[in-house]
């Protein structure tokens, strides 16, 4: 289910009165909530429940015996059991099309004939995220860094809570299997703001995601032509925003539904656009992912205390597998690595130039680091290598008869949403919306709200996915 | 912070806002109208398993769609028909799907527009991708999908507003389609002509040509302009791939026990001299016929429909489909070729 579309409308209202109607007591609210996440799910492809309920009984009962078992040999086999489920499904359903076609090439290359009948997997919605959540409460559990789940049902709420189930904040159980605990019930300024919240994310997807930017990126990454530098350009700074808008409304949807049952999860982006290089841009962007990826990945590969090489060799493999985690596809590998060639260069010059940043230097950094985050979203975007090459030549300008495939007006529409984009994440950089809503008079912001649902109710949008959700 | 007000207000200036913009629209004579949509498409494709072999699937592209109008059908034969046509589509990938994923053996008539007819196999092309399209949807949608549409409807029904379109009509009126109707310089010319929605539909996809299109001239030349935009633009027909995947699929339907019809609908002006010259009756339709060796019914061979003249040269005002669908559903009970189940 989408939260763009009429089904979630009566969904969430349905959700909202059960929860806040006077007949259940706290267990069976969240039985409910646990049974209205699994129809949330199911409502997509019903059979694929059956591995959230596999994933969440392996997890649960690993999690249980890691919480009482002392011996360090049978701790390491309840962690690994946890690890090969978790990651044997991605594995299989997000990787198995994608093995086979690298083997086969590999084979081929060698001489030797073969040709594999694809296997055509379905993704199940969602499974990067769900299987990272859950494979953080055992990795926990082992390093004995968080408490056992009280209840099954505080556990598989946690698994599966709805509003963050398919593309995420991904939740460390410590955060989100604790307010289970209590009752909750949301204030009315926390419903009130979760429903603003929920506004906002529904029209960076619908308004700015869907009507404003995703048309002229299609048109530049599906228009197989060497194209003009300018509209090479436009097309990638469309999809940056695109990919923001849509990602980022996506978890403040979330954020904001789950405020309106009381229930709080983290921040997962904070102004990216304006981080002024790339360790910052990886503290503002998807920060969930990245502080997984931190914790359970870099941390464990020696993280910076084996030595500056070992420290970078981390690094690079961290942001290269934090690729290939987006996608099955090399294009994927290509942008965590050049990710990753960012982040080690970033320190090596650190070390070199030392530069205090300021107002003026640092909108000039922000600029340059978005810049830099551009290049590496033509390889996201990118279905295949040949394209990306396209269109980075293009960028380069060295397609001076490139084609023109954009309209002046298409230009000037994403030149002024991407710079006006920009302006906010800078002035936003170091504050938040809450902070900002504080001192705006009500009616300024009712009004904002007002324009907001106006558009988001104009725009219609078409009811297809998030772009996360084949994460 | 005072979000009670801050509700309040935006719950006012909201409101406001959509009522505004709901009266605008339709004091520009906008009217509240359904998307024949992939999602309405399937619904009508679901029925296909629970029909018996008494009923009756139209399919084929937009000529069927606007000229077969159900209820006439249904008051001469007792029957009402299944409307799978597509507009501006081929109708072989969905005879093929009806063929080779289907148990029905019931009576098929397929509309032959032969531009869209003879066009193409090519899955990429756009007379087969959309409607396989559609085919694939409705063997994969979801069950959320299916709901939303539900939804939908009654909305649809009701509202102006909300009446964003598969199709990419020049006057939708969703902010998308808006901001794309602004244009500045000629960086990028756009060679198709603008092209105005000009039928309503509805819940079964009975489908009728708009007043609009029948009453004023000058609209229904904006039709015949993108019409010679695709006569001038589109390849050559492919006959030979086109009519071997078909005869293959006609077969295999015979096989099974099902009953074939073919059915050439009206077409006259500009369009009908296009299709003469390209695609002419001897080479296309009657070889048609002759390698599926199954019964068809071409306009020019009744008297009562050669003279019909289409408003926009392809498709039957809503009155002469009226009239159409009575007549061919007389003659074609007086061929005995469907069934009937009316009493009186």
């Amino acid at each position: 289910m989408l939260f763009n579309s009429l089904s979630f409308v009566l969904f969430l209202t349905i959700v909202l009165t059960l929860y806040y109607l006077r007949i259940f007591n706290w267990t069976n609210k969240k039985r409910m909530l646990l049974l209205s996440s699994y129809i949330f799910y199911g409502m997509w492809n019903p059979p694929l429940v059956i591995l959230l309920w596999i994933s969440t009984l392996v997890d649960w009962t690993a999690g249980k015996r890691l919480a009482v078992e002392e011996n360090q040999k049978k701790r390491k086999l309840w962690l690994l059991l946890s690890m090969v489920v978790n990651l044997g499904f991605l594995a299989f359903f997000k990787y198995g099309d994608f093995l086979l076609e690298n083997f086969t090439q590999l084979v081929n290359a060698i001489g030797i004939e073969f040709q594999a009948q694809p296997m055509d997997i379905i993704l199940p919605m969602g499974i990067s995220f769900y299987t990272f959540q859950t494979m953080s409460y055992t990795i926990d559990m082992y390093k004995r860094k968080t408490e056992r789940a009280r209840t099954f049902l505080d556990f598989a709420l946690y698994v599966t809570f709805f509003p963050q189930l398919v593309a995420g904040p991904i939740v460390r159980a410590k955060e989100l299997i604790t307010q289970f605990y209590e009752p909750k019930k949301a204030t009315v300024n926390q419903f009130v703001w979760g429903l603003f919240l929920l506004t906002i994310g529904l029209f960076q997807k619908v308004v700015m995601a869907d009507t404003l930017l995703s048309g002229t990126s299609d048109n530049v990454f599906g228009a197989n032509k060497i194209l003009h530098g300018l509209d090479a350009w436009i097309g990638t700074l469309a999809f940056s925003g695109q990919i923001f808008f849509d990602f980022a409304g996506y978890s403040t949807c979330a954020i904001g539904i789950a405020l309106m049952l009381g229930i709080i999860l983290p921040d997962n982006f904070r102004y990216p656009y304006a981080a002024i290089g790339f360790s910052d841009l990886w503290k503002r962007w998807h920060i969930s992912l990245s502080s997984w990826l931190r914790d359970y990945l870099y941390i464990p590969l020696g993280g910076n205390r084996h030595g500056i090489t070992r420290m970078y060799v981390a690094l690079a493999l961290t942001m290269l597998l934090g690729g290939l985690w987006h996608g099955a596809a090399w294009t994927f590998v290509i942008w965590g690595a050049l990710h990753g060639l960012y982040l080690v260069t970033e320190r090596l010059l650190k070390k070199v130039v030392k530069l205090k940043v300021n107002n003026w230097n640092g909108v000039l950094l922000a600029l340059i680091t978005y810049t830099f985050v551009n290049f590496t979203w033509v390889f996201f975007r990118a279905r295949e290598f040949s394209t990306a090459k396209d269109i980075l030549s293009s960028m380069f300008f060295m397609n001076p008869e490139g084609e023109k495939v954009l309209q002046t007006f298409d230009i000037i529409k994403v030149f002024s949403v991407i710079t006006i984009l920009f302006i906010c994440h800078w002035l936003m950089r170091n504050t938040s919306m809450k902070t900002v809503s504080l001192k705006t008079p009500p009616w300024v912001l009712g009004l904002v709200w007002a324009i907001m649902f106006f558009l988001i109710c104009i725009a219609q949008g078409s009811g297809e996915q998030f772009i996360y959700f084949q994460f | 912070m005072n979000l009670k007000k801050t509700l309040l207000i935006a719950l006012i200036l909201g409101l406001i806002a959509i009522i505004s913009w709901e009266t605008y629209w339709r004091s520009q004579g906008y009217y509240p109208n359904l998307d024949d949509n992939k999602e309405l498409w399937a619904v009508q494709r679901a029925k296909v398993n629970q029909l018996t072999d008494a009923d009756v699937i139209l399919t084929g592209s937009s000529r069927v769609l606007f000229d077969i109008q159900l209820n006439e059908w249904e008051a001469e034969t007792g029957i009402r028909p299944l409307q799978l046509a597509s507009a501006g589509a081929s109708p072989l990938p969905i005879f093929h799907d009806i063929v080779e994923n289907t148990d029905y053996t019931g009576t098929i008539i397929v509309g032959v527009t032969p531009g869209l007819f003879f066009s193409t196999t090519y899955p990429l092309a756009l007379p087969w991708d959309w409607p396989q399209t559609r085919v694939n949807h409705f063997h994969n949608r979801t069950y959320a999908q299916r709901l939303n549409h539900q939804i939908s409807l009654p909305l649809q029904k009701s509202l102006v507003f909300l009446s964003a379109n598969e199709m990419d009509w020049t006057d939708n009126i969703d902010l998308k389609s808006l901001l794309k109707t602004i244009n500045i310089g000629d960086r990028v010319m756009d060679p198709m002509p603008p092209f105005y929605n000009f039928f309503d539909t509805f819940e079964d996809r009975n489908t009728t040509m708009t007043a609009r299109t029948v009453n004023d001239t000058a609209f229904a030349n904006t039709i015949k302009k993108v019409w010679g935009y695709y006569g001038s633009t589109s390849p050559p027909p492919d006959k030979e791939a086109t009519m071997a995947f078909f005869v293959k699929d006609a077969k295999k339907f015979i096989a099974k026990g099902g009953h074939l019809i073919l059915l050439r609908c009206p077409s006259s002006g500009g369009d009908r001299i296009g299709e003469n010259h390209g695609l002419p009756r001897a080479d296309y339709w009657d070889d048609l016929l002759k390698q599926t060796n199954v019964k068809g019914y071409h306009f020019e061979d009744y008297k009562q429909f050669q003279n019909f003249e289409c408003p926009e040269w392809s498709h039957l005002s809503a009155e002469d489909a009226r009239f159409f669908s009575t007549e061919l559903a007389k003659i074609m009970i007086k061929d005995n070729v469907i069934n009937i189940t009316k009493t009186n």
